[in-house]
């Protein structure tokens, strides 16, 4: 078609520093230059402060206020790739030095002028190695020694983030736990403070109405962008057809990662994501699709046996009540999905669940209402009599569960 | 407090599939694709991509609703080949460019290096010393 087709994307970094770089993209659409906007901002894993513990706070700021300031510190998180896991797919209970990187804050003021209490006084806790909750890895290798240390403590060329302020006889204790997230959850995961993104500098596509006074040129001054093109004739017609071909982006990063890790990463992201739906597509039809279910589970017509409020679809699932995915389920209300589930209200994930009443999240579930954290619940409402493989809806009742199943597992403690 | 955990507007479930293919019955050689866990990064790539190529007709995306974590994803062909052929060669064709992007950007970035730009930054010292690592690795920031 267009004869840009076939050509190769350029790039050409027109400057580098130490926390931002700045190219101009060339020969790639205007979709796929946002996408590499987008993923660079949003699908990059950085380490932040996700929880605090406060012990002692009698500084002028609510306990909330300063969990908040002190989820937003940026920590080195050079290679958070391989130097840290998700705490939702690590095997520990409530975090190990695995997944997670404890910060502690001491702080109090005897003097008699104000103290400034800043991102330098928050020190990191080795990891212990005494202690293995966590199935070992080899995370802890590929961390730099400064991993989850606040970006520029020890370097006096970088001012520290100021969190509070002391007064004589005020202190501030705390404990922080840091993990791994990306900026979809929270922007504080984001390796990217801010990222400019400009094509098109003279408005020849017209993709943006310059609104003026008197004069529009006078009016809208131009940037540095607008030296690398051709400014438009007077006599030029609008030229309709005209694509964006040529972009201008600065990456500018908090320090938690470079500017070129940010991008290598984004790249290697986006090809991640496509790869994952190259593999969607290809992935075979479920064996249990082509079973179409098993023991007495035929959801022809009328209620399997499972019982639910299920209706006899045509599908050879016998979807209850909302999508049950394309595996043999058999009555349910709410989504069931794949394996070994026989009734149960609500989204129950995979692995064996006796009934239970909303989204139970995958590892050993028994039941459970509402939202139970990824690890060990047992009960909750629900069936915790029959912990696993309940066939049948006998197994689920409202009975009582033995641990609570609300709640996340940090007892108490600020979720930033 | 009962608060779905956030990171199911990005992690696939246990056992969910990526993308769901439903044939369209009232357009010819049209399909709808929906895409789950996955936003408006891809589904706007995937669809300038798709709508490239010749034999497509029509393609399109859209997020029905910003809360719920999917895109759907309309692919209409002339019929000399269907739209999970068309989608899986656009996937491969991005794939191919980002790789070559990855490429000219580590060159770029190499170059940099050597001309020492990196070194004349406001900040001077590389500060906290975390330059341990390298091994393996092929780029090496701060």
């Amino acid at each position: 078609m267009q004869t840009y087709e076939d050509s190769e994307p350029i790039v050409r970094i027109r400057d580098l520093k130490k926390d931002r770089v700045n190219f101009v993209l060339e020969n790639v659409d205007l979709a796929f230059a946002n996408s590499i906007r987008r993923v660079v901002q949003a699908d990059i894993p950085t380490v932040a402060i996700d929880m605090v513990e406060i012990e002692a706070n009698t500084t002028v700021l609510p306990d909330e206020f300063l969990a908040h300031r002190l989820g937003m510190v940026p920590l080195v998180s050079v290679n958070c790739d391989e130097a840290i896991r998700y705490s939702r797919d690590c095997t520990c209970l409530t975090g190990c030095q695995y997944c997670s990187i404890e910060l502690r804050l001491d702080v109090s003021c005897h003097d008699n002028k104000t103290m400034e209490v800043t991102s330098n006084h928050l020190e990191v806790i080795p990891p212990t190695m005494g202690e293995h909750d966590g199935l070992p890895g080899e995370e802890l290798t590929k961390r730099g020694e400064d991993f989850g240390y606040p970006v520029g403590k020890n370097d006096p060329a970088t001012p520290p983030v100021l969190i509070c302020k002391i007064r004589k006889g005020q202190e501030l204790k705390l404990r922080c736990v840091a993990k791994k997230g990306i900026a979809k959850e929270h922007a504080k995961w984001s390796p990217c403070s801010a990222v400019a993104f400009e094509y098109d500098p003279y408005n020849k596509l017209r993709h943006t109405t310059h609104w003026f006074e008197a004069d529009e040129r006078a009016e809208w001054p131009l940037g540095e962008n607008a030296k690398e093109e051709d400014p438009p004739r007077d006599d030029e017609s609008f030229d309709f057809n005209a694509k964006p071909r040529k972009f201008y982006f600065e990456v500018e990063t908090d320090g938690s990662l470079g500017p070129q890790e940010v991008m290598m990463r984004g790249l290697a992201e986006l090809q991640t994501k496509l790869a994952n739906l190259i593999l969607g597509l290809k992935a075979p039809p479920d064996i249990d699709m082509m079973n179409g279910g098993d023991s007495g589970m035929q959801p022809v017509s009328g209620n399997p046996p499972g019982g639910g409020w299920a209706g006899g679809s045509m599908s050879p699932t016998a979807a209850g009540w909302g999508n049950a995915s394309p595996q043999r389920n058999t009555g349910g209300w709410g989504n069931a999905s794949p394996a070994q589930n026989a009734s149960g209200w609500g989204n129950t994930s995979p692995a064996q669940n006796a009934g239970g009443w909303g989204n139970t999240s995958p590892a050993h579930n028994a039941g459970g209402w509402g939202n139970t954290s990824p690890a060990q619940n047992a009960g909750g409402w629900g069936s915790s009599t029959s912990p696993n493989t309940s066939a049948g809806g006998s197994g689920s009742a409202w009975g009582t569960g033995g641990q609570q199943g609300w709640g996340s597992p940090h007892a108490n403690g600020w979720n930033v | 407090m009962n608060a779905p955990p956030r990171f199911e507007l990005f992690v696939l479930d246990d056992g969910e599939k990526p993308v769901e293919v439903t044939e369209d019955t009232k357009i010819p050689n049209a399909a709808t694709f929906k895409i789950v866990k996955q936003d408006h990064t891809l589904g706007n790539m995937l669809r300038a991509q798709v709508l490239a190529m010749p034999q497509v007709l029509f393609a399109g995306y859209k997020v029905p609703h910003p809360l719920h974590p999917y895109f759907l994803l309309k692919i209409q062909t002339d019929g000399t080949i269907t739209p999970q052929t068309v989608l899986e060669q656009a996937c491969t064709k991005l794939i191919t460019t980002l790789s070559a992007l990855e490429a000219k950007f580590k060159r770029e970035f190499s170059f940099k290096d050597v001309e020492g730009t990196v070194a004349e930054d406001p900040y001077g010292a590389t500060g906290t010393g975390g330059q341990t690592w390298g091994a393996g690795r092929d780029y090496l920031d701060f």
